[in-house]
C-alpha cells in the first residue's frame, strides 16, 4: 500500500496480490470491483457446490423451490420418479424464465412466453406449432431445459454445481463443511419450516460471509442485545473461543470449550446438575455419546459458526443464512428455518422465536449488521478510500493448531480473525485457479502447526 | 351493542370517528419518536405480528402468507415490542443512530366489525423512512388491528401486518408499523 497517494486512473485489481496471507492485508477493491465480481461467479460460485434447499422443502412429486447459483436462476424440483432435480430456470427456446413463483407445486412447467411445455426433469414434453409451424424440424430431446451439472445431498441438505469436473459433494465439504451439517443433526431427523426471512443488504456478500467468523463485533454491534439481556456475554462474547479450518475455504469460528470446561461440565451434569445456562445446555446436548462420536474429539467441544464455502452459514438458532450476490454492493439474505422432527412442544415455541427474533431484518442482533456491512462496502468505493487496506492480522503469528489422533483439528485461541483469513485465502485461491483440477491441485492445507 | 353493520349511521360515524383519532394519534406519537408514550397505547396481551410473504402461483395463493405461530418477521408481545423500545435508549442501536425518519400514511380505514368492547379495523398504510442523507424506504401494507376499549380508553389488542413485497427490500426493519 501506497505510503503516499496520488489519483491516477484506477488499475485493475491483481488478484495475486490482494490479499497477503502473512500480513492479513486485504486489497478493499475485492468488495467494490465490477470485474472482480463478476470473476467470482464464474470462478467461484460457477465452480462450487451451491447450498440449494432442503429436501423436506419439497417432499412431494411436483414440489418446487426457486433459487440462485450465483446470478443463475435455479428450480428444485421432485420429479415423478421423487428425485430432486435442479434446473436452470430459463427456457432453452428464448431465455425466459418457465418459473416465477418462489415455492409451490406444479404439474410442469410451461413458459409464458410460446408455451414450450417441460415435464419435472426438464425434458421438453411439446411445443405448440410443432407440425405446422417447425415442420417436425425440432429435436425436442434437444431442447430441454439444462439440468446443473451435478446434484447432491448431504443428510438432506440438497447442493448442485455448474462444474461437471467439480469432486463429490462429501468430498467438498471435507470433515469441516460436512461437521457444520452434522452439527445440525444432533438432535436427530430434521425439517425445514414453511417460510424463509428474505431481505437485501446494500453490501457486498462477502463482508456478510465474512461477519460470521467474527466475533470481535458483537460486544459492539450488538450491545443493545447484550445489554438489554437477549442475549448474554457467556453465550455471544466467550473467551474461550475454537477456529476449526477446512480445505478449500470451509470454516467454523466462534465459542469453543476447553477440555478444562467441558470436563467440568460433564462432572456437573453427572452429579444432577440441570442448569439451563447456554454453555450448560450446549455442553449437555453434546454429552450424548452418539453425539460426541458424531461431531468427534475437538468438534463437539465447537459452539461455533460454520461457513459452507462459500455463502452457506451454518447459524446457532436452527438457521442457515444464504447470501446470494446480486452485484457488488448488493446482497440478499436468506434465512432458513429448521427444527428437529421430534422436539418437545415447548422447546419447538423457544426455538421458533430465537428464529424469529434474532436475526433477519427485524431481529433483534441482525439489524444493526447491516448498518456496518453497507458502510463497509461503501468505505470500498472512494477514489482514495479504496486504496486503503482491510486489517484482518488480529491473532496472526500467536496460536497453534492442536491436533487429535482422531484427524481432527482446531484452534483454541481467543477472539481473533484466523477464520476471516482463511476465507479470503480460500477466495484468493478459488479466483487464481484456472479449473477444478487446478484449484485440487493447488489450494492450501489448514496451517499444522503456528498460525 | 348491536352489530357495527347494524348501527345506525350516526353511531358508525362516531365510532370510526374515535378510531380514526386513534390511529392518527398512534402514527404521531411513532413519527414523533414517542415511543414510550406509544407502549402505553397497547394492551397487556397485545400481539404484534408479520407473517413472511411469498410469490406464489396465482392457483397457490393460499401459501402466499405465512401461517401464526410459524415463522414471522415480527411475532411480538408486549415484552418484546418493549425490548424494541428500550433497545433505542441504552445506545448502540446502530441502525437507528442516527435516528430514521418517518412517516405514517394510514388509509381507507375500515370499522369491520365492532363486537363487546373490541373493534377490528382494518387500514391501508404507507411508511416512508429515510436514514442518513440519502438512504430511502417505502413499505405499502394492510394493517388488520383490534382496538380494545379499557377503562373508557381505546388501546391496540392486536396488529397484523401485511405488507407487499416478499423480498424485504431494505437493510433492516428498526421501525414498527
Amino acid at each position: 500500500m501506497p505510503e503516499s497517494f496520488i489519483a491516477t486512473d484506477r488499475a485493475a485489481v491483481d488478484i495475486a496480490a490482494c490479499y497477503d496471507a502473512a500480513t492479513g492485508i486485504l486489497d478493499r477493491r475485492i468488495f467494490s470491483d465490477e470485474a472482480v465480481y463478476q470473476r467470482e461467479l464464474t470462478h467461484i460460485f460457477g465452480r462450487a457446490w451451491n447450498f440449494i434447499c432442503h429436501e423436506s422443502q419439497i417432499p412431494q412429486r411436483g414440489n418446487f423451490f426457486t433459487s440462485y447459483i450465483g446470478e443463475d436462476e435455479v428450480i428444485a424440483v421432485r420429479d415423478r420418479r421423487r428425485q430432486i432435480n435442479v434446473l436452470l430456470n430459463t427456457c432453452p427456446h428464448r431465455g425466459n424464465t418457465v418459473c416465477r413463483a418462489e415455492l409451490g407445486s406444479v404439474n410442469s412447467f410451461f413458459c409464458s412466453y410460446h408455451g414450450w411445455n417441460f415435464d419435472l426433469d426438464g425434458t421438453l414434453l411439446a411445443v405448440p406449432g410443432e407440425e405446422a409451424f417447425y415442420r417436425n424440424d425440432l429435436d425436442k430431446k434437444k431442447w430441454g431445459l439444462t439440468p446443473v451439472a451435478k446434484v447432491a445431498s448431504y443428510k438432506g441438505f440438497v447442493f448442485a454445481t455448474l462444474d461437471p469436473s467439480a469432486p463429490a459433494l462429501t468430498d467438498y465439504l471435507g470433515w469441516v463443511g460436512r461437521l457444520g451439517i452434522d452439527m445440525m443433526t444432533i438432535d436427530g431427523e430434521i425439517e425445514f419450516l414453511d417460510g424463509v426471512h428474505k431481505n437485501r443488504i446494500q453490501c457486498n456478500w462477502k463482508i456478510a460471509v465474512d461477519n460470521l467468523y467474527d466475533w470481535y463485533h458483537v460486544k459492539v454491534s450488538h450491545g443493545t442485545a447484550l445489554k438489554l439481556g437477549f442475549v448474554t456475554d457467556e453465550s455471544m462474547a466467550p473467551n474461550d473461543q475454537m477456529v476449526i479450518l477446512g480445505e478449500l475455504g470451509h470454516g467454523i469460528g466462534g465459542p469453543g470449550l476447553t477440555r478444562e470446561k467441558q470436563a467440568e461440565f460433564d462432572a456437573r451434569h453427572a452429579e444432577g446438575d440441570d442448569r439451563q445456562q447456554w454453555y450448560d445446555f450446549n455442553a449437555k446436548r453434546r454429552s450424548d455419546p452418539a453425539v460426541r462420536e458424531l461431531l468427534g474429539p475437538i468438534g463437539f467441544r465447537s459452539f461455533g459458526h460454520p461457513n459452507i464455502f462459500p455463502n452457506l452459514w451454518v447459524a446457532l438458532t436452527r438457521q442457515l443464512c444464504l447470501r446470494i450476490p446480486k452485484g457488488p454492493f448488493e446482497t440478499e439474505l436468506w434465512w432458513f428455518n429448521y427444527q428437529p422432527v421430534n422436539l418437545p412442544e415447548e422447546q419447538r415455541r423457544y426455538s421458533k422465536f430465537m428464529q424469529n427474533h434474532t436475526f433477519g431484518p427485524a431481529g433483534l442482533l441482525e439489524q444493526d449488521d447491516g448498518e456496518n456491512w453497507s458502510h463497509s462496502t461503501r468505505g470500498a468505493r472512494g477514489t482514495r478510500s479504496s486504496t486503503l487496506p482491510v486489517n484482518l492480522s488480529m491473532g496472526l503469528g500467536h496460536d497453534t493448531m492442536s491436533h487429535d489422533p482422531s484427524g481432527q483439528s482446531g484452534i483454541e485461541t481467543v477472539v481473533s480473525e484466523h477464520g476471516q483469513r482463511w476465507h479470503y485465502q480460500a477466495w484468493q485461491e478459488w479466483m487464481l485457479a484456472e479449473s477444478w483440477q487446478d484449484l485440487l491441485a493447488n489450494h492450501s492445507l489448514p496451517p499444522e502447526h503456528e498460525v | 351493542m348491536r352489530d357495527y353493520q347494524q348501527r345506525s349511521i350516526q353511531e358508525r360515524m362516531q365510532l370510526r370517528f374515535e378510531v380514526e383519532e386513534f390511529l392518527y394519534h398512534e402514527a404521531e406519537l411513532l413519527d414523533s419518536r414517542r415511543l414510550d408514550d406509544w407502549l402505553e397505547l397497547l394492551t397487556d396481551d397485545i400481539h404484534y405480528w408479520m407473517p413472511i410473504r411469498r410469490t406464489t402461483q396465482a392457483k397457490e395463493v393460499q401459501l402466499e402468507f405465512t401461517k401464526p405461530g410459524g415463522m414471522a418477521f415480527f411475532d411480538d408481545d408486549k415484552e418484546l415490542l418493549s425490548l424494541r423500545v428500550q433497545r433505542l435508549a441504552v445506545g448502540r442501536a446502530w441502525a437507528e443512530d442516527p435516528p430514521s425518519r418517518t412517516r405514517h400514511m394510514i388509509t381507507n380505514i375500515q370499522v369491520i366489525d365492532a363486537v363487546a368492547d373490541e373493534i377490528t379495523v382494518h387500514c391501508n398504510f404507507q411508511l416512508y423512512r429515510t436514514r442518513l442523507n440519502s438512504e430511502e424506504d417505502s413499505w405499502i401494507g394492510r394493517r388488520e388491528d383490534v382496538l380494545r376499549r379499557t377503562d373508557g380508553e381505546l388501546k391496540l389488542a392486536r396488529r397484523h401486518v401485511y405488507l407487499e413485497q416478499t423480498v424485504i427490500l431494505s437493510q433492516n426493519m428498526s421501525t414498527l408499523f
